[in-house]
């Protein structure tokens, strides 16, 4: 549906360098990175606002390098929903289908589908200027879809929104994906928008495309440190594999040694990455088993975050884990008391080593 | 609650004190001119209804108002490529657009004499073809419209560039074609800035003297009839003369800003 063969843009003081990869017809697909790594970019060179200086954009199986924005089928959303401001709601949803020369009652029919199916039809004489930040999102959606494109551009959409509009309006995406058979690019910081809408995810670190997959992969089996980092694995330890057999390694990371299952050799550099809410913790000295890594420690420090409390934790190295508020009061946990964490071997994921890793780590960690 | 002994901003009142200079000066120079000419009323009345002062005050706003109709069409694709578009020549260009205002108006006067003189490089193909410049209104809209245009152009390129590009984006994807998104979107967004420009450019051409006598002393501009009293006929019906054109001026400004208090006031918003 679109594919982009090692395309590269520069603009300004930014830049895409070789970036390919294949969206299909259907996807909800995410593109996610750093605030800055380009992805808006990105969106308006698949809409033709901007032409590549090397490499090919294909969009239905076609080479669209000179087809102008307007004859592409795509519409485009941006994060501050660029309403015209000179015309009421239903003009703006309206605009698309008088440049395709409709004929009146068309247009008309079109605009009141659209504003019942957005439940926008008290809106539809009111100037954008007067609209909330949902109601306008709204607003842009049903305009966009007006054209019936078969390809939807989202940047950012929702981070302009507060978390019930969010939270609400994901539900309707997820039902406008579906009814309306769209493949939708959408770009966005968020991770969490990724894990609940994306069928498939690109992550872009820098104008260049630092992974590209499955949900899964990309946020539990990343291929690179940079990429770990980004989807929010808290715990990303560098080290080499010392010894393995039948699937189950041993790798030293210096503090200490940890048994991971994957197919990797003897004497690769690699990454050992899990999440800090795989991490369980428990009074020190509690029997060990096999099947897990456990690190003793001594608590560091402690952040907050609603129902749930992240721990940091020095084991001779850090570690972060995630665990109940209420844990921390049952087990009487505080800043210097030792503690026992474990890990399952079969939750940690191992990386190979990208020659940035060590600068990585010591700037992340 | 407002206080009701509040007392001014002390830097905001000390600024409004020097500041008043600049304005004090205009009304004590309108003043002391109005106080004179309304001390002998059936002058000033003779002096307005002459037929030689309507004239030049009617060709002066009449070709003015020409020189802005031809930068309406000529000047706002300009304003339009300088405020979209970068490419490297960009600062030179700017540099030429911008010309006008620093030259003197004698010496924008020589330029625009030279090119279009019945022997200059424009004047002498257009005086086969039946246009002369030279002694004729033609040549004043010229003249006005060389002084004039840095204004239009500067004033309507600054309203261009506020309209977000993203605006014109989301139009491009709705299918419409850059000339239609122009017309469509940034035109409208950008009326009020068009409508400055039109009046500053206005003023601007209204005031040429200079560049103007050198192309053409005839048909008398207003401030061609002035000089002309004034060299004539002394300071006295000269200066009667001038305060017409402040009344006249002074209305027509008026009429236009209350006509225009409302249009495009979304442009300040987006």
């Amino acid at each position: 549906m679109i594919e982009f063969e090692r395309v590269s843009l520069r603009l300004g003081t930014f830049a895409l360098r070789e970036v390919s990869f294949t969206i299909r017809q259907g996807d909800f697909y995410f593109i996610i990175g750093p605030s800055g790594a380009g992805k808006t970019v990105l969106l308006e060179a698949i809409a033709g606002l901007h032409a590549p200086q090397s490499g090919h954009v294909l969009l239905r199986g076609e080479d669209v390098a000179g087809i102008p924005p307007e004859r592409r089928r795509i519409a485009l959303v941006y994060q501050d929903y660029s309403l015209f401001p000179h015309m009421n709601v239903a003009k703006n949803i309206a605009f698309g289908l008088k440049m395709q020369k409709a004929d009146r009652r068309t247009v008309e029919k079109r605009v009141e589908e659209l504003l019942q199916a957005f439940d926008i039809e008290g809106l539809r004489d009111r100037s954008p200027l007067t609209l909330s930040g949902g109601e306008q999102q709204r607003v842009a959606i049903a305009r966009a879809l007006a054209v019936s494109p078969d390809i939807l551009l989202l940047d950012e959409p929702f981070s302009a929104l507060d978390p019930l509009t969010k939270d609400k309006f994901i539900e309707d995406l997820r039902e406008v994906h579906r009814t309306h058979d769209l493949t939708i690019v959408q770009v966005t910081h968020a991770r969490d928008e990724a894990k609940r809408l994306a069928s498939r995810v690109a992550v872009i670190i820098e104008g260049v495309l630092a992974a590209e997959g499955g949900v899964e992969q990309i946020f539990n089996a990343p291929d690179t440190c940079e990429v770990a980092r980004f989807v929010g694995i808290e715990n990303i330890l560098p080290g080499t594999i010392i010894s393995g057999s039948d699937h189950v390694v041993k790798v030293d990371t210096g503090a200490a040694t940890i048994t991971a299952v994957s197919d990797l050799h003897t004497g690769e550099g690699v990454a050992v990455c899990f999440r800090a809410e795989d991490v369980t913790l428990s009074p020190p000295g509690s029997p060990r088993s096999s099947a897990r890594n456990t690190f003793e420690g001594t608590i560091t420090g402690f952040t907050p975050m609603g129902p749930l409390v992240r721990v940091s934790i020095d084991c001779g190295f850090p570690l972060v884990a995630t665990v109940l508020r209420d844990t921390v009061n049952e087990m009487g946990l505080a800043p210097g008391s030792l503690v026992s964490a474990s890990v399952k071997a079969s939750i940690i994921h191992l990386t190979s080593r990208s020659p940035v890793h060590r600068d990585m780590y010591t700037k992340f960690s | 609650m407002r206080s009701r002994h509040r007392l001014p901003d002390p830097c905001i009142l000390s600024f409004s004190l020097i500041g008043g200079l600049i304005v004090g000066l205009t009304v004590l120079a309108l003043l002391n001119m109005a106080v004179k000419e309304i001390s002998d009323i059936p002058f000033l009345i003779a002096t307005a209804s002459d037929s030689g002062v309507i004239n030049a005050i009617a060709v002066t706003m009449g070709a003015g108002l020409n020189a802005v109709i031809i930068l309406l069409i000529i000047g706002t694709p300009l304003a339009y490529v300088l405020a979209r578009t970068d490419f490297r020549w960009k600062g030179v260009v700017e540099g030429l657009v911008d010309i006008p205002i620093m030259l003197p108006h004698t010496v924008a006067g020589i330029l625009v004499y030279l090119l279009f003189m019945r022997r200059g490089l424009l004047g002498a193909p257009l005086y086969e073809m039946g246009f002369s410049f030279e002694d004729a209104y033609p040549g004043i809209v010229i003249a006005m419209l060389f002084v004039s245009a840095p204004y239009f152009v500067n004033s309507v390129r600054e309203g261009f560039e506020k309209v977000p590009v993203h605006l014109e984006n989301v139009a491009r994807t709705l299918g419409a074609t850059r000339f239609q998104t122009f017309m469509r979107v940034v035109l409208p967004l950008s009326v009020r800035h068009i409508f400055n420009g039109s009046i500053l450019a206005w003023g601007r051409a209204i005031g040429e003297f200079a560049a103007i006598i050198m192309i053409a002393y005839y048909p008398f501009v207003i401030s061609t009839l002035i000089y002309y009293t004034f060299t004539t006929r002394g300071i006295k019906t000269s200066s009667t003369v001038a305060f017409v054109m402040i009344l006249a001026c002074f209305a027509a400004f008026i009429i236009l800003r209350l006509l225009t208090r409302y249009t495009g006031r979304y442009d300040d918003r987006v």
